[in-house]
């Protein structure tokens, strides 16, 4: 991986809803390049007949029962936390027409 | 409207994804309650379920089962390995920001169901199929800039199952979906309740004159077997129209407009997803031993398959026996009068059973409707012995098959045994021959020129006089023994 092109940054912008300026472009462009190009270090290791890793715990079937829990609280608290509401549902910029 | 040579040209590709809401207390991740059903908003939530930081997931092993259920029921094992991943895109009703699914290793690859289209079986692929959080529900208030989430089915544990793209007409498509809901009824996976949304299917159709496969579009969201029969049906005939004029199909997700027959288009697929699988953290790989898969389909279910053999073996048509199917609770009564009593009650059962079902406007009756005799909740074994009980009173002619049907209708409500019934309403055949005899000799002096038809050897007067019997004897005579009696008496 060399280089990311500006298009790329502006994808991953897109992806994760950031607006950049034409500056922030240019830096992510140096920024990224030079995270990939660290972790890419990885590519030289080889791997042959590896499993691939999934997980670093190394934990398998971590499950509950099916039993309702409290967690100590009214649902309702939750709501608190949410920047605007009505008739206790999370009010939203409209998502369609 | 294109003619029916043009369309034959065409070959239509289908394939269908349907989600299927599973039958658990709780969500898949949290132990909030799952029945979101009639619940106020934003009531059946926790800190899981929004997505809050540090919140940790924790997977519910009922669905785990349930899915492994869900693979059995698909003629197939589930995977010993899975592992869940998370899908990444912005939408307002899922607060995480990505979605905790199953990307490439879900707990079923693999599997097929037969259906049966025109007498025709034809067998089904199933891909895969994985599990998957719900994500919230949004809705639109009329004329707001805004819109309202409420995230009580966030994190309802689903169970996606994608078909092979095999099928290649609408009939086609009806008749998996419905097979597909029969199984997981049955297999007791889901309610299955197609009203509240625990089945939603989505159908891909592409259409074709040569061998490689067309463009496709997805329709989302069909909630009825009529539904999807009429969605593929109508994306065909769009499709071949668009071809022959010349017209290309875009790729896009369209949905489904009950009202006006007709699919709309959603959204291009142009901006095609970017979902950045990654495997999830929080959620440790799902390891399945064999002893666990065995217990499993130990305690299976009887499955369609299995009453459709065993109601073959009743005699019941194909017809009977897949509309005693329809009600899994009545499905189960019939089989196990067979198994306790044999074929003659089963299959007599069955036709008591099989009063109209009531068909609703959207063709939904398989679904929904209730079969005209509804058995009460309570103690299947003594319902059970109750029919059977009913059925030999009739075989032993101590009950007319209307006075069956009065009596059993009492039954099913009260629990009470059909002997009592039946006495209490009046109703067992008069076989006192005593009786029976007083009744002939006054209806035979009353019908001089039916009597005299009869002895000039019209045999058809015979049943005019076993008629007046049965009236007189308010239908508890028993018609044989009122027919020979009644030949005794005039010496024939």
């Amino acid at each position: 991986m060399s280089q990311l092109s500006r298009d790329d940054v502006l994808k991953l912008a897109s992806l994760a809803r950031l607006s950049l300026g034409d500056d922030e472009v240019e830096q992510y462009q140096k920024e990224l390049s030079s995270i990939l190009a660290y972790v890419e270090q990885l590519s030289t290791v080889d791997t042959e007949g590896l499993a691939p890793t999934n997980q670093v715990t190394g934990l398998t079937n971590v499950m509950r029962d099916d039993q309702v829990q409290s967690y100590g609280y009214e649902p309702r608290d939750l709501l608190n936390n949410v920047p605007m509401t009505e008739k206790n549902q999370l009010k939203v910029k409209r998502m369609i027409g | 409207m294109i003619g029916q040579d043009i369309r034959s040209a065409y070959t239509a590709t289908i394939g269908i994804e349907c989600h299927v809401q599973l039958k658990t207390q709780t969500k898949l991740f949290s132990g909030a309650n799952n029945d979101a059903r009639e619940a106020a908003p934003n009531t059946l939530v926790n800190h899981i379920d929004f997505g809050l930081p540090g919140a940790l997931p924790v997977l519910n092993q009922a669905a785990v089962a349930l899915a492994c259920k869900a693979a059995l029921a698909l003629n197939t094992e589930p995977q010993r390995f899975s592992k869940f991943d998370r899908k990444h895109y912005f939408y307002p009703d899922l607060p995480m920001g990505y979605q905790i699914t199953q990307f490439d290793e879900p707990i079923i690859l693999g599997g097929y169901i037969d259906i049966a289209v025109d007498g025709e079986t034809k067998r089904i692929g199933i891909t895969r199929a994985h599990l998957e959080a719900d994500a919230g529900k949004s809705t639109h208030p009329a004329g707001a800039n805004y819109s309202l989430v409420d995230l009580n089915r966030a994190g309802t544990p689903l169970l996606e199952i994608v078909s092979e793209p095999v099928m290649h007409s609408a009939a086609e498509a009806k008749a998996y979906a419905h097979e597909l809901y029969l199984r997981m009824r049955y297999a007791d996976v889901s309610e299955a309740n197609l009203y509240y949304g625990n089945m939603r299917f989505d159908v891909n159709v592409s259409v074709s004159k040569t061998n490689e496969l067309g463009t496709r579009t997805e329709t989302k969201n069909l909630n009825s077997f009529r539904s999807i029969e009429r969605a593929v049906e109508y994306e065909i005939a769009r499709q071949i129209e668009l071809l022959e004029q010349g017209d290309p199909i875009v790729q896009e997700t369209r949905g489904w407009d009950d009202n006006a027959l007709k699919t709309f288009s959603q959204r291009s697929k142009e901006d095609a997803h970017d979902y950045r699988y990654m495997p999830d953290p929080d959620i440790p790989p799902v390891l399945l031993s064999d002893e666990y898969v065995a217990e499993i389909a130990a305690n299976m279910n009887e499955l369609p398959d299995d009453f459709r053999a065993k109601f073959a073996n009743i005699g019941l048509d194909a017809q009977t026996t897949e509309d005693v199917l329809a009600d899994p609770q009545i499905a189960r009564l019939v089989g196990l009068v067979y198994d306790d009593a044999g074929a003659e009650h089963a299959k007599r059962v069955a036709f008591w059973t099989m009063q109209p079902h009531s068909n609703d406007s959207q063709g939904n009756s398989q679904l929904q409707s209730e079969n005209g005799v509804k058995p009460k909740e309570v103690d299947e074994a003594s319902q059970v012995k109750n029919l059977i009980a009913l059925s030999k009173m009739v075989s032993a002619n101590q009950l007319s098959s209307t006075a069956a049907k009065e009596v059993l209708a009492d039954m099913l409500q009260s629990g009470d045994a059909p002997q009592s019934i039946a006495e209490a309403k009046n109703l067992l055949q008069v076989s006192d021959e005593g009786a029976i005899r007083a009744i002939v000799q006054a209806v035979l002096a009353a019908n001089p020129r039916a009597v005299d038809d009869v002895r000039a050897g019209e045999m058809k007067a015979i049943g005019f006089l076993v008629g007046q019997v049965m009236k007189e004897s308010r239908g508890k005579a028993n018609p044989a023994l009122a027919t020979d009696l009644i030949k005794q008496e005039l010496s024939l």
